[in-house]
């Protein structure tokens, strides 16, 4: 045979998996809760997303003096108290010094 | 190599979104089960062969390159280039390309390789392989693209920098993600510690001289779907060279030189006549009937094909700055009326498996269908 023989994906399919909020039962009986923080001085919190796998954990920041300045991660999966911490930022690190030539890199 | 027309399966959609393939129909249609392509044994082992010999002409090629010093040929900022022959002297990890191959009475014949950042790999290791699970698990493919990535992962462990593999790419694009995702996926398996960074979020640290991630730890080995062209011109490219950790990037430097269409030129010097490769010079040299490629350029773009002189195609983007390589045209559309082209995924330095990509147009760009595939033993 020319294929693989078995096939297991441990982190996409299982990440959608644990985001499925079509059986809302599952959530109410306490099976499969998610608990998640954007920011490690932040509470945790639960999470109520299908799409968290894309979506969850993006980047916030602001543009200073021409440098991107990465502020941390946050999701509208998740509630607001664990979107903010109180972490700084870094003074010895700069950000933002790749990812400007394109969107998307398909070839 | 033949075409059918197939009826889709019920709720296809909703079956490859579970598998976590969300951008199946993002402009038009992408995932097209409609169709499929079916391979005689003999045919597939035929690809296999051509892979697997057009890899080592690959390599020869590179090794070529740097023993002669032809960097200029490819455009490379020079304060890339001991860097690129460190990579290559010190073997730094390589994990997949991906040659783009024209495959049509009974020949093949490159037509270039992605060797950089190729993508379609979620579509050609999983998405076909359950495709087919569900259509005749009986039947075979050729896709052990998933068991290899493993195997390979895990034989390079060793290899890296102790640590963290962190893995990159932009944030634009479900589809990069995605791609990033499953290999990270197929590292995880393999028994890798793995971290996923944006590509704009990669600091530099400039007490440390090393770069690090949104938690400020260390970056020693980093799988980046990112073109090298781009990292090198953009505004941390220097600290690639500065870099204390010496960072393990894959894919490696090295690979500049292959995912440059002007290393074609270099393979048809270096083997004139060669039954897998087509005739390609940095001009038209007399040829009548050829593709005019941009050294570097991405999903077709900028790319025109010129028939008995006339311009009968071309597609607009913004490459071409560097220059272009001028191809012998091959026609590659069959009965149906289809233009397809095979990506044959070589992985640890072994075909491992192949996607179908087919349109309309003569040029396969981001707008052509992947089309999944089987043999009939």
């Amino acid at each position: 045979m020319k294929k693989s023989k078995h096939i297991q994906l441990v982190l996409i399919t299982a990440l959608l998996a644990s985001c499925n909020t079509k059986k809302e039962t599952e959530w109410s009986e306490g099976n499969k809760k998610v608990y998640l923080r954007s920011d490690s001085t932040a509470p945790y919190t639960r999470t109520h997303s299908p799409l968290l796998w894309y979506f969850a954990f993006r980047s916030f920041g602001m543009m200073n003096n021409g440098r991107y300045v990465h502020g941390g991660y946050h999701s509208n999966a998740i509630h607001p108290q664990s979107n903010f911490g109180s972490n700084g930022f870094k003074s010895n690190v700069s950000r933002g010094g790749f990812g400007r030539s394109g969107f998307r890199t398909g070839s | 190599m033949i075409r059918i027309n197939l009826q889709p399966r019920n709720a296809w959609q909703q079956k490859v979104e579970e598998l976590g393939f969300g951008f199946h129909s993002t402009e038009g249609t992408y995932w097209d089960e409609s169709a499929a392509y079916i391979f005689k044994l003999k045919e597939i082992e035929a690809i296999e062969t051509a892979t697997n010999k057009i890899w080592e002409m690959c390599l020869e090629a590179v090794q070529h390159v740097i023993d002669n010093k032809l960097y200029t040929q490819f455009a490379i900022p020079s304060f890339m280039i001991p860097y690129i022959e460190k990579s290559w002297n010190d073997d730094v990890p390589s994990i997949y390309g991906r040659l783009d191959l024209g495959y049509a009475n009974g020949q093949i014949k490159l037509l270039e390789f992605n060797a950089d950042t190729p993508t379609s790999l979620y579509e050609a290791g999983i998405i076909q392989w359950f495709w087919l699970q569900e259509f005749d698990a009986k039947k075979d493919q050729f896709n052990s693209i998933h068991e290899k990535l493993i195997a390979y992962w895990r034989y390079l462990k060793p290899y890296l920098h102790e640590g963290i593999l962190h893995f990159s790419c932009v944030k634009e694009s479900l589809e990069d993600l995605t791609n990033v995702e499953y290999l990270r996926d197929c590292a995880m398996q393999a028994g890798l510690e793995t971290k996923l960074i944006f590509i704009d979020e990669i600091g530099w640290d400039s007490n440390t001289q090393q770069f690090v991630d949104v938690e400020d730890e260390s970056i020693k080995n980093i799988f980046k779907l990112y073109p090298w062209e781009w990292l090198a011109n953009e505004a941390f490219g220097q600290n690639i060279v500065a870099d204390k950790n010496n960072t393990h990037w894959i894919e490696p430097a090295w690979k500049m030189l292959l995912s440059n269409k002007a290393i074609l030129t270099i393979l048809w010097n270096l083997f004139p006549n060669h039954e897998y490769l087509l005739q390609t010079n940095y001009i038209a040299n007399g040829m009548t009937n050829y593709v005019k490629k941009p050294l570097l350029s991405r999903e077709g773009a900028n790319v025109s094909i010129i028939k008995e002189n006339n311009l009968i195609e071309e597609t607009k983007g913004e490459y071409g700055e560097e220059g272009f390589v001028f191809q012998e045209y091959m026609n590659l559309e069959n009965e149906f009326g289809f233009t397809a082209l095979i990506g044959s995924w070589i992985i640890g330095g072994e075909a491992a498996g192949i996607g179908i990509r087919e349109s309309k147009s003569k040029i396969t760009d981001n707008t052509s269908r992947f089309v999944p595939h089987y043999i009939e033993h």
